[in-house]
């Protein structure tokens, strides 16, 4: 079953432990006037590759690719998509910041199980949460076509073992949890990651509960 | 008369304060990661009376150093922080070098 769908039992017994929301993943909008490139290689389950500029801090666009491989049915997706992402709404806090992302995009896209190219939709959101020690964020993207349907659900939580100021190199220890629907991965894909940033570069790395790479980098100009 | 030139005198020692400060600080929140934060220094940056920018995420502060005889007003600095996605609580000039806000920042982290 989803974790999603046990999502509340979920985030409860994890807030017994760490009193902690949902916090963050990559943003989809860095800054304003900003360019951001990212890419993901996900356990041999997806590849994902995007570029994205934001004219301002609550609204971005660009392109990505994404590949999906399934591990269990053979079947392959590839999905070259335009996209425009949404800050719904940011809280600044003293010492704590919150976000709710949406987006929405237009694609092409063609697999192993059927023939030519079909039309992709794509729709998902973020919510977010961090402080300078912890994060969470949860994140859901479907993707829909007469061919497949398909959504990815990653949860996420961080906890760094040091609060970095503005000029250090950032720490964090992420726990990851992963979900595919359609037939791409079965069960969540649970992951252990180091992410790392400093400046405008942000990599993350770390091996799923199969001992698979997971693996991401962004860049910010 | 006497009270006349006196508040002339205090007016003009208070411009005088003003154009000659050396640094803006703000108090902003939200300030909690610093590849975020980017955005905001590189927004101050666009300002032509803008020497340099220090941003604390310890103190959640944003100092920036305005070149001499110049000034950057609180309603600017109050929209490039919010064009930046940040809410501002404070903004305040005071007699510091950037470089002695900077000295202050390092002292007081633990």
């Amino acid at each position: 079953m989803s974790f999603l769908s046990n999502g509340g039992r979920w985030i409860a017994a994890l807030s017994c432990a760490h009193a902690v929301l949902p916090a963050v993943q990559a943003k989809p909008i860095a800054f304003a006037n900003g360019t951001t490139v990212m890419s993901e290689y996900g356990a041999g389950t997806m590849i994902e590759a995007q570029a994205f500029y934001a004219p301002t801090y609550w609204l971005s666009t660009g392109a990505g690719y994404l590949r999906l491989d399934s591990d269990s049915e053979r079947r392959t997706r590839d999905i070259e998509y335009v996209r425009v992402n949404y800050l719904v709404k940011r809280w600044n806090l003293d010492a704590a910041q919150a976000n709710v992302f949406v987006w929405g995009s237009l694609g092409r896209a063609t697999g192993s199980d059927f023939d030519g190219s079909r039309l992709a939709r794509n729709a998902g959101f973020q919510f977010d949460y961090e402080t300078r020690r912890i994060y969470g964020s949860l994140k859901s993207d479907l993707w829909e076509s007469t061919a497949f349907s398909h959504r990815i659900d990653t949860l996420q939580l961080g906890l760094a073992p040091y609060e970095h100021d503005y000029q250090d190199l950032a720490t964090w220890f992420v726990l990851q949890a992963r979900d595919y629907t359609g037939g791409i991965h079965r069960g969540t894909e649970w992951a252990l990651l180091l992410r790392l940033f400093k400046g405008g570069a942000w990599i993350e790395a770390g091996l799923t509960g199969d001992g698979k790479p997971q693996l991401m980098a962004m860049f910010n100009f | 008369m006497k009270i006349h030139r006196a508040m002339i005198a205090a007016v003009l020692l208070a411009m005088s304060f003003a154009a000659n400060a050396a640094t803006l600080e703000m108090d902003v929140n939200g300030l909690v990661c610093a590849f975020c934060a980017q955005g905001i220094e590189k927004k101050l940056r666009t300002f032509s009376a803008t020497d340099d920018v220090v941003v604390s995420l310890e103190q959640r502060l944003v100092a920036v150093a305005v070149k001499p005889g110049q000034d950057i007003g609180d309603d600017e600095l109050r929209k490039a922080l919010t064009d930046a996605g940040y809410t501002v609580k404070a903004i305040r000039r005071v007699d510091e070098s950037i470089d002695e806000v900077r000295a202050r920042l390092k002292a007081a982290r633990p």
